[in-house]
């Protein structure tokens, strides 16, 4: 059986015996673009696919959908007590842990359709990948990516893997060699093409406050207009409300109609989370190492 | 040469009575610094510090009790994790870490608070104004706004 | 028609960036964008439309609408319309369909909105007529063509020797004899377009009819097509005829005693959580079903009931960047398809 099948056959099992009232999984929308999919009834689940075209992280609808629909009215509105099933790779997987131990997900409502993971495919959600064409390459997070296996699952699909890995750039795209004032340079120039169209933040299972504290109808700590002071805050305000959080999803970079690097960000918060706390967000639920005290063992700096 | 603007957060159990104590004992420090009083150093937020940079500041200084003795307990917990993890974030983009100081004062050490404010207005005036500020960059992204409408701030 | 060389447009391109703001298309870190450009060897002559469209030139991301002077209690205003002329580049057909689309709501209907008028009256539109379409265009399914020169002052087409060029304008008359009167013989010519040069299928689009929207108001539909929806911005911001904004007052730096503020209006969006929230609280778009239906049913129903033209021009460019595949063509095709089986 094909992944897809498999994850169509196991649907359809839970949705029909009232197991699951909801399916979040993938579809191929328009433009042979995939696009994330929410099932509710047992026939519709052949539109559910799984391949390497399959990028959304889909549990940043998973707040909304637990949360009574109070940020999203459901279609079909779900009982304070329904389960929903949700079909991960394991960069998602360690979302949900993160969520679960924030408090934003209930494990028990919870059924997860755990995927094994060759990589996904540059350029994948927008646009369509024929056959037979050359080699496409992977994305950046899964040519580095050690964790093929999703660590939580109820169903797992798919053979063990071991793609030959790409080692991690230490210097983050050569930012870490680059002068402080070079590094400025750098940085403005990137953000000057933001748009605050939010889309980041939007499509970030992590990013889930009601209200963010960058878009206050006060401007407290950040204006309302696109000037590339603003914008910096704004990025690296987010940046640092992640840390110890983000996952590595690269969603963020993905979504980003300006093509702004977006996860380096990130990525040099991980290394340093990781540097000062040997932590690793998602692994199991937990909170950020920044929101606990200090343990014994920690030095005073 | 413009003079160093340095912001400082001090909280309200232990560095700022240290402050006074050091204005008290007629201990000498620049005038470059503002005191801002909070409750605790752990309420010194990422866009608070942010925030204080766009406005002008070429330095921010914290400076909260020392690990254990912190009225809330805990407080300078979180400070002591978050501080280090924005200078480096702030690094990252170009802005020195130097910038950004972290530090513990005791309500009675008012020759401490003295001798870091010294310190710290000494660093800041060596690595000359920061570029963070507002208004040196401009706002609309298709035409310079000030080309478009002539208006200067 | 007359023709120029591509080396005298490249001429007359850095002349003009020269003596004033030149907005042309062009590659920012391998973003095509519209930037103001200081040299011709900036413009990118693409086949692709820019990320944006050229409706921050007239309607800003952020604009300043005046200045606050206060001291004490009293106040100043200052004036702050724009003054400077200047010229935009290579616009295509759609761009220029969405700046009338714009013009019919900020300065044909009264109260004309006097930044966007002064805008528009300082600022000489060249276009540039598309010889092909894209993957997610559909103009033609909207009654336009990629060759369509109407909305701009100049229209250019490019073809092997250099440009063919159709003064739409006296604007563009004025402009062409002020950089361009090496024996050139320019004269106003609106001719009709002459025809659609490309074969590519556009997607099919059927357009509702007007009663369809109000009987569809409440359907199960808005929800479910929504659901992925992410509450961005994106198709907002990307497209050439969104115009919502928000207003605000905020503080600059004190100068000599004197407190002062700015009145700023930025780019908003219909599709973003709480944009239609009440004082009070009460929001009657809380859902994101509510707020993709407003954003169909204001571009294909309220703004040409109002103004008499759609406030969509085919360019393509939400459903290229959605990131979840929303897909403004699939959502028509649905509306007509659940009002032929009820």
């Amino acid at each position: 059986m094909t992944i897809s099948a498999e994850i169509q056959a196991k649907a359809a099992e839970w949705l029909t015996s009232g197991d699951v009232a909801c399916v979040v999984g993938y579809e191929r929308g328009t433009h042979g673009r995939t696009r994330p999919a929410f099932i509710y009834q047992g026939e519709d689940v052949a539109r559910l696919i799984f391949d390497k075209t399959c990028t959304h992280n889909l549990t940043t609808y998973l707040p909304q959908l637990f949360n009574d629909g109070s940020l999203m009215k459901a279609t079909h509105k779900l009982a304070p007590d329904a389960s929903i099933a949700i079909i991960t790779k394991p960069c998602d997987i360690r979302a949900i842990n993160v969520l679960i131990g924030e408090n934003q997900v209930s494990r028990e409502r919870l059924k997860v359709i755990g995927v094994v993971c060759e990589g996904i495919l540059d350029g994948a959600g927008k646009r369509a990948f024929v056959e037979c064409e050359p080699i496409y390459t992977y994305q950046r997070r899964c040519r580095s990516c050690s964790e093929r296996v999703p660590l939580v699952y109820d169903f797992l699909i798919g053979e063990s893997v071991s793609p030959e890995l790409v080692q991690e750039e230490e210097n983050l795209r050569g930012i870490q060699d680059l002068t402080t004032s070079e590094r400025a340079k750098y940085w403005l120039a990137q953000f000057d093409r933001c748009i605050r169209c939010y889309a980041c933040r939007q499509v970030c299972p992590l990013c889930n406050c009601p209200a963010c504290l960058y878009e206050r109808d006060d401007s407290l700590w950040v204006g309302m207009g696109f000037g590339v002071d603003e914008k910096r805050t704004f990025h690296l305000g987010r940046a640092f409300h992640l840390a110890g959080r983000c996952v590595g999803c690269d969603e963020c970079e993905r979504v980003c109609p300006m093509g702004l690097p977006i996860s380096l960000l990130n990525r040099r918060l991980a290394q340093e989370i990781e540097t000062m706390f040997g932590y690793r967000p998602g692994i199991k639920p937990a909170f950020s190492p920044l929101t606990s005290i200090l343990q014994q063992e920690q030095g005073i700096p | 040469m413009v003079e160093p603007m340095i912001v400082a957060f001090l909280c309200t159990w232990c560095s700022y009575t240290g402050a006074d104590i050091a204005g008290i004992s007629r201990l000498k420090y620049p005038a470059n610094l503002r005191a801002i009083r909070v409750p605790c150093s752990g309420r010194v937020s990422p866009e608070l510090i942010m925030r204080t940079f766009d406005q002008g500041a070429d330095g921010v200084l914290v400076l909260g009790c020392h690990i254990g003795e912190c009225h809330y307990d805990t407080g300078n917990h979180r400070t002591a994790k978050r501080i280090p993890v924005l200078q480096t974030l702030l690094s990252f983009v170009g802005l020195e870490r130097e910038r950004l100081r972290l530090d513990w004062v005791s309500a009675s050490e008012g020759e401490r608070f003295a001798r870091i404010v010294n310190e710290f207005t000494e660093v800041v005036r060596e690595l000359g104004p920061c570029h963070w500020r507002r208004f040196d960059q401009t706002r609309s992204m298709a035409v310079d706004n000030t080309l478009a409408f002539g208006a200067k701030r | 028609m007359t023709m120029i060389t591509r080396s005298a447009l490249f001429r007359w391109l850095d002349e003009m960036a020269e003596e004033l703001p030149l907005i042309a298309p062009s590659y920012v870190e391998g973003i095509l964008l519209y930037r103001q450009v200081s040299k011709s060897s900036e413009v990118a002559m693409a086949r692709e439309r820019p990320v944006l469209s050229p409706k921050e030139v007239f309607f800003p991301s952020t604009e300043v609408l005046f200045t606050i002077n206060k001291n004490g209690d009293k106040l100043r205003l200052n004036e702050t319309l724009p003054v400077k002329e200047q010229v935009v580049f290579g616009v295509k057909a759609c761009d220029a369909r969405g700046l009338s689309s714009l013009d019919a709501m900020f300065i044909d209907t009264a109260p004309a909105d006097p930044y966007y008028a002064a805008q528009r009256k300082l600022t000489t539109v060249i276009g540039m007529k598309c010889k092909e379409m894209g993957e997610t265009c559909f103009c033609t399914e909207l009654g336009l063509s990629p060759d369509d020169p109407s909305g701009v002052d100049i229209s250019l087409a490019e073809f092997e020797e250099g440009f063919d060029v159709q003064v739409m304008t006296q604007k563009g008359l004025d402009l062409l004899n002020r950089y361009l009167q090496d024996g050139a013989d320019f004269y106003i010519d609106r001719s009709p377009l002459s025809g659609c040069t490309d074969a590519t299928q556009p997607t099919r689009v059927v357009l509702p009819e007007a009663k369809t929207f109000p009987l569809l108001f409440e359907d199960a539909m808005w929800d479910e097509v929504a659901e992925r929806c992410l509450s961005c911005r994106i198709c907002a911001y990307a497209c050439p005829t969104c115009r919502c904004f928000d207003i605000r007052d905020e503080e600059l730096p004190a100068s000599a005693g004197e407190r002062r503020f700015e009145r700023i209006r930025c780019w908003d969006s219909c599709t973003r959580n709480a944009y239609r929230r009440t004082a009070g609280g009460h929001d009657p778009r809380a859902g994101k079903g509510e707020r993709l239906r407003n954003r169909i049913y204001c571009k294909y129903y309220y703004f040409p009931r109002r103004y008499g033209q759609l406030s969509c021009t085919g360019c393509g460019r939400c459903i290229d960047l959605c990131p979840v595949n929303i897909d403004i063509t699939e959502i028509l095709r649905r509306i007509v398809e659940v009002r032929q089986f009820p």
